[in-house]
């Protein structure tokens, strides 16, 4: 339960900065404004979906999806 | 009650039970698959017209967007809890964390609502341009899963307040569809609000 309330305010925490990186220019921001919200998928998907208990298969497939993801989409941009 | 916590935990460490149900998980990667797609199909669309989509990246006001991804995180929160007060066996704290699940939901669709109302009336429409295109077809097709998760934390609220036939297993899986809502929203925030 302690977890999950430190879970909560770091993504609290994470979804300003990414508000206030996305007001400043230059292609890091980009790359931080998708590791911001790489950590926050994770911090919900673990912490509050309880992922961190499943099987390896569940957690592997969530941390594949999102590097897929990320990767593809910087690849993009 | 902690080895009840510890028997659960066991049981996800099945491959087939993962929290929530495979059959939930299935949905669940199938939808981000979907709108992961989808997501990168505009990242290539602005890639081609960056101005385009610069400019009405600046038309979305994104204290909006960061307001309403805090009421996601924030009703995610509540609803995990809600989930561990009920393995708890303390229902009436469940009951009352899903309440405060389902306000936040409620409070999303009321910003949202109201972000779409200046849109429209600004003339920012589906087809004023393919930024737009984008934000309302993946904005609107997200907020029916909100309104869908919605109904579901309904009839999951009402099944364990009448003590029903509603179990455990079931909340866990209305807790992994509105979670799956968050995880939806956390790739269409910064992609649509604040990457262009």
């Amino acid at each position: 339960m302690k977890t999950i309330k430190i879970i909560l305010a770091i993504l609290i925490v994470l979804t300003c900065l990414a508000a206030y990186l996305s007001n400043m220019s230059g292609s890091h921001v980009i790359f931080g404004i998708l590791a911001i919200a790489a950590l926050k998928f994770i911090g919900i998907s673990f912490f509050f979906m309880d992922v961190k208990n499943a099987h390896s298969f569940w957690k592997g497939s969530i941390i594949a999806f999102l590097v897929l993801f990320s990767i593809t989409l910087l690849i993009i941009l | 009650m902690k080895k009840e916590l510890s028997i659960n935990h066991q049981k996800y460490k099945n491959l087939y039970y993962p929290p929530g149900g495979i059959l939930l998980w299935i949905i669940i990667f199938l939808e981000l698959i979907t709108f992961g797609l989808a997501l990168l199909a505009m990242a290539h669309s602005g890639k081609e017209n960056p101005e385009v989509f610069h400019e009405s990246r600046l038309l979305l006001n994104s204290t909006i967007g960061t307001v309403n991804t805090l009421f996601l995180i924030v009703s995610g929160f509540f609803m995990a809890t809600s989930v561990w007060y009920l393995k708890q066996s303390n229902q009436k704290k469940s009951l009352l964390f899903l309440k405060l699940t389902m306000l936040g939901g409620f409070f999303f669709l009321v910003l949202k609502s109201i972000e779409y109302a200046h849109k429209i009336e600004m003339g920012y429409t589906i087809g004023y341009n393919t930024f737009f295109t984008y934000y309302w077809m993946l904005t609107l097709f997200h907020v029916i899963h909100v309104v869908v998760g919605l109904i579901i934390l309904l009839l999951i609220h009402k099944g364990i307040s009448k003590n029903t036939s509603t179990t455990i297993e079931d909340v866990e899986a209305s807790a992994a569809f509105w979670h799956m809502c968050d995880l939806i929203w956390l790739l269409l925030f910064p992609i649509l609000y604040l990457l262009f």
